[in-house]
Order: C-alpha cells, then sequence, then structure tokens
C-alpha cells in the first residue's frame, strides 16, 4: 500500500507561524482528494493539536502518515507536559495563560475536539516529561 | 463566475493578457499569482493554470507586459437604446465636487440615456441576505460563514480551491446581477423589445468583473473605469440637466471599499481584502475557524473595489472620499421594507447562476495513484535546491516537481541542479 509521510517542525510561542502547519496538512490531503468532510476533521485536530504545542508545549513537530484507507496523525512536543489527561479531556478544562486566552485561544476545546473528530486518540503525557498526541482517521468512518 | 460563462474546456475565460513583445521573461509575475497559473516557456510568461483576474501579476510587471482586457470598446456610436451599469466605486472617481448623481449625469452627457444606479440595489440586496441570514440561523447545521459571492475572483478561488465552500455561497442575486436584471427589464418594456436584446454596458474598476461573453445568450459587455475617464469628466462639466438618478443612502454608496458591504447588514460579519488575505481566511473556513461568524465578505483588491485596477484615483484617497459620500448620504435604508420582504418571499432575488467547481486536471486518479504521486513530488522536491529562482519556468520548487510528476517539466530544466551536478541525488 503506498505510504506518504510528511514531518513537520512547530516552534513554541511562534503565534506568527501558528497554524501553518495545519494548513500544509489540509492542502495535502486536499491534493490527494480526499472526502472534504474527512479532510476538515483532519484538519481540525491538527490545527488544534499544533495550538497545543504552540501554547504549551515548547518546541514540538507533526507527523503525517496518509494510506489509501486511514491518516495518521502524531504530534509530539518536549513541554511540561499534562498533569492529568482525563480532566484534560473535559470540555472547558483549560491551563492557558491569560495572554493566550486573550487572543482567543485557551477555550478548554483542544483535547475534547480532537477527541470527537478523531477516529481514535491517544494520549501519552507525564508531568514534565512532554506529550505526543497519536491521532488515526479511518477513511469512510463518518466521524469520531 | 457564473458556470455557464465558462468556456467548455472547464478552464474559466479570463481578462489578463501577455504582451510577448513586451515580456522579458522575468520571474516576478509567476512568483506573484496565486494561483500558481504562469509559467515561463520559451522566456515568455504564459498563463496556463486557472486566471481569476486578480491583475497580481500585472502589478508587479517592470515591463508593463500584463494588462486587463475589455470585453468592449466603449461603444463611441450609438449609445442611446442600451443601458449602462456604472460600479459605485466610478462615483468616487472624480473627487469631491462631484456627487454620485453628477456621475449618472455626466454619463447621460456622454450618451448613455439609461444610467442605472448601483449602489440602490447594493441596498436591496443587503436586506435580502439579511434576512437569508436569519432564515439560516433556524436551519441546523448552517453554512456559516457566508461568503460573498460579489467579488467574481473570490468565487473563482473558491470554485477552484475550495469546492466545498460553495454551500457558502448564498444563492442571491449580486446589486450587479439584480440592476442588470432591472435594466432589462424596464427597457424592454419601454422599447416594447425582449429583454434579452437589451444590451447592458457595465463601467467596472476591475478585468474580474468583465462579462464572460464565451457562451453568454445575452449581449452584455463591460469596459474599465479607465477606459471612460476622460470623456465622462469632461462630459460632466457640461451637464446641463436637472434630474435626480442616484437613489441611495450611504450604505449603498460604501460599496467601493473594504467592509463597505457588511455595514449595512446586522449579523456577525467580517471583511477582509487582499488576495492572499482572502485565501488565507478561506483557509481557515474550510477548517471550521470561523464557524461564529454568519458573513464572510472578501475582496481581491487591497482596500476593496477602490482599488481594482481598472481605477484612475488613488485607493486610500477614494476610501476617505467613499467614507465621507456614506456619512453625506446617511446610514438608514431608504428602501421600503415591507414591500422588500414580501418580494424575497416570493424569490425575486434568487441567483440566476449556479457556481460549480472549477476542475483543474483531466485525469482521474485513485487516492492510492494520488498518494503515489505526491510522494514522487516530495521526492523529487528532496533533490531539488530549494531556491525558488523560478528559472525552471516554474513559480518555486514544490511547483516544479508536481510539473515534473505532471509530465509539464524536467528534471533538467532545473537551473539549479546543474550546480549540483556530480553530488548524489536521492529521488
Amino acid at each position: 500500500m503506498p505510504l506518504l509521510e510528511r514531518r513537520f517542525t512547530v516552534k513554541a510561542n511562534d503565534f506568527v507561524k501558528a497554524g501553518e502547519v495545519s494548513i500544509e496538512v489540509q492542502g495535502i490531503l486536499k491534493k490527494i482528494g480526499f472526502d472534504p468532510a474527512l479532510i476538515r476533521r483532519v484538519s481540525i485536530c491538527a490545527y488544534e493539536a499544533e495550538m497545543n504545542v504552540v501554547m504549551h508545549g515548547g518546541d514540538g513537530e507533526m507527523l503525517l502518515r496518509v494510506e489509501p484507507e486511514r491518516i495518521d496523525l502524531e504530534c509530539r512536543d518536549r513541554g511540561g507536559g499534562i498533569e492529568d489527561i482525563e480532566l484534560a479531556l473535559q470540555p472547558g478544562y483549560s491551563t492557558a495563560k491569560p495572554e493566550h486566552q486573550e487572543m482567543g485561544f485557551g477555550a478548554g476545546m483542544g483535547l475534547p475536539n480532537i477527541k470527537k473528530n478523531a477516529s481514535s486518540l491517544d494520549v501519552d503525557s507525564r508531568k514534565g516529561g512532554g506529550t505526543r498526541l497519536t491521532m488515526r482517521f479511518e477513511v469512510g468512518d463518518g466521524g469520531g | 463566475m457564473a458556470a455557464d460563462d465558462q468556456a467548455p474546456a472547464g478552464q474559466p475565460v479570463h481578462y489578463v493578457e501577455v504582451d510577448e513583445q513586451l515580456c522579458n521573461g522575468c520571474v516576478l509575475c509567476m512568483k506573484a499569482c496565486p494561483m500558481k497559473a504562469i509559467r515561463l516557456r520559451d522566456n515568455v510568461a504564459r498563463i496556463e493554470g486557472v486566471c481569476i483576474d486578480c491583475m497580481e501579476c500585472a502589478r508587479v510587471c517592470p515591463q508593463g507586459a500584463i494588462r486587463g482586457v475589455s470585453s468592449a470598446d466603449v461603444p463611441l456610436g450609438d449609445r442611446t437604446g442600451d443601458a449602462v451599469c456604472p460600479s459605485t466605486v466610478l462615483y468616487s472617481q472624480f473627487g469631491e465636487d462631484h456627487l454620485p448623481n453628477d456621475v449618472l449625469l455626466g454619463l447621460r452627457r456622454m450618451g448613455f440615456r439609461y444610467p442605472f444606479d448601483q449602489s440602490y440595489t447594493a441596498e436591496l440586496y443587503e436586506f435580502a441576505i439579511e434576512l437569508f441570514i436569519r432564515e439560516q440561523r433556524e436551519i441546523e447545521d448552517p453554512p456559516f460563514p457566508l461568503i460573498s459571492a460579489v467579488c467574481p475572483a473570490v468565487v473563482q478561488i473558491i470554485a477552484c480551491r475550495f469546492p466545498s465552500l460553495l454551500r457558502h455561497i448564498p444563492p442571491l442575486a449580486t446589486p450587479r446581477e439584480i440592476v442588470t436584471r432591472e435594466a432589462k427589464r424596464r427597457l424592454s418594456a419601454k422599447h416594447n423589445r425582449p429583454p434579452e436584446e437589451v444590451e447592458v454596458l457595465h463601467v467596472v474598476p476591475c478585468p474580474a468583473l468583465m462579462i464572460r461573453e464565451t457562451s453568454q445568450a445575452n449581449r452584455d459587455r463591460a469596459v474599465g473605469i479607465n477606459a471612460v475617464y476622460e470623456d465622462l469628466k469632461k462630459a460632466m462639466q457640461e451637464i446641463e440637466e436637472d434630474r435626480v438618478l442616484h437613489y441611495s443612502g450611504g450604505v449603498g454608496l460604501g460599496w467601493g471599499i473594504s467592509g463597505g458591504e457588511i455595514a449595512g447588514i446586522r449579523a456577525k460579519s467580517i471583511a477582509v481584502s487582499g488576495v492572499h488575505e482572502t485565501i488565507r481566511y478561506l483557509e481557515r473556513v474550510e477548517m471550521g475557524l470561523l464557524d461564529h461568524i454568519e458573513f464572510l465578505e472578501c475582496r481581491i483588491c487591497k482596500e476593496g473595489c477602490v482599488g481594482g485596477p481598472f481605477t484612475v484615483a488613488d485607493r486610500y484617497q477614494t476610501k476617505q472620499l467613499v467614507q465621507k459620500y456614506v456619512r453625506m448620504f446617511g446610514e438608514e435604508r431608504r428602501v421600503k421594507q415591507h414591500y422588500l420582504r414580501k418580494i424575497y418571499q416570493e424569490g425575486w432575488f434568487q441567483a440566476e447562476r449556479q457556481v460549480l467547481p472549477i476542475r483543474t486536471e483531466k485525469i482521474d486518479l485513485t487516492i492510492a495513484e494520488r498518494i503515489e504521486q505526491q510522494k514522487r513530488v516530495e521526492s523529487i522536491l528532496k533533490a531539488l535546491p530549494q531556491k525558488h529562482c523560478g528559472m525552471c519556468g516554474s513559480p518555486d520548487c514544490r511547483t516544479f516537481a508536481e510539473d515534473v510528476v505532471a509530465g509539464k517539466a524536467r528534471m533538467k530544466d532545473c537551473a539549479q541542479l546543474k550546480q549540483y551536478e556530480g553530488k548524489e541525488i536521492v529521488t
């Protein structure tokens, strides 16, 4: 099966470039010609994951793997990690700084939004040890 | 633009031309093109992809080799029988001593007996859009933000690059479409002619607004503001009659500037101008980041239509003048709301056009084949120097790699690669 892999770096606190990686991910998937609804789900997740790295994560990277039947996104960062993953998955829970909230981010919808849109989500994180999000999207499953 | 206006090959007609004698084969236009539609072939710029008539290329060309063309010459002979519908931008081209009504009277002095005012239909349109937005609020999963269809270049971008957003375009006639329809209806009644025989001449600020005449049954034409400017200026000095042809308030006059359309629409809306910003915002809409906005106004020209390439007056001075008109004529609506609600219900505002996706590739490939194709693009890209010099004839290294995969370019076209000869190239 053909497999396309792309790796992107995400810089912490770079609000000028923030969102560029997800736009690039979106562009690749559009060129391949996936269903627009699927592309929208993947790019929402890519965006949320990217913004998490920009806001909390320290530097990190996003890995995109594309196969005809599935799309995988893996987002790794070297940031402070998540203390309580269960809590972080609750809508509205946020540890964003006030200045991020002033910019319209940090509503506590990032991880819940990813959970809603991905077919599956795995969060691997320890306080102080960085975070790895593994997101999978099955083609044709109609929603997360 | 309307799908039925497009050439059958799937390539829309465009109104931008390269003068091959003047073009010296530099790379600036190719790099400026937001659609990556330009390639250099034998040292001449050629428009090969989908051109949206944004004129970014012409703005950067040092040779003056790229220009917008009109779909008509200014008719110098018999101008009497037919309608002229100027863009409201025309009103702001002659400085503050000339009010919108003077411009319409000037057109009559030039010989166009039936000028139709578009600022008034702009106010009708705003009322209709507002009703439409209210209806959308009631439905599940509304196509928010609705995206204005007023700038045809924006519609082209959506049809070509964001087909999933076509459902965000409201199915309502734009002010220009309304004024065209009304002009035809009235003149056909007046002269007892079928409406399709009434010719409408549009005076427009940009080539994107040129009527795409190839498959159009009617006889509408358009000329740039710059084509009538001198004659009109002279005619305005010679106005003798005193009659009212301009009826709108300030809101309808504000349309030429960015934000002018949403100024009269009571909804959560934002206005974006400039082609790159427009594309950036459409990307964000597609990602669902702007779902909380109800209406999105986009204009391909910075500052809006006053920045159109066929305008004569400076865009920033014009902007001030337009703002002054808005204050002068007031912000209240002059349209009859009760009557408008009735004709809205009857479908009077329905658009005749239906915008269809523009397909840029002819070959149907499976998802698996396209993934293979992208892999080849990536591996070619790795071999390229990433200088984006454009000497190969493609605007940047990635596009060059895509062109190679599509069979439109060869690796040996890369001028920089030769410097790397002897080094290992991974493909």
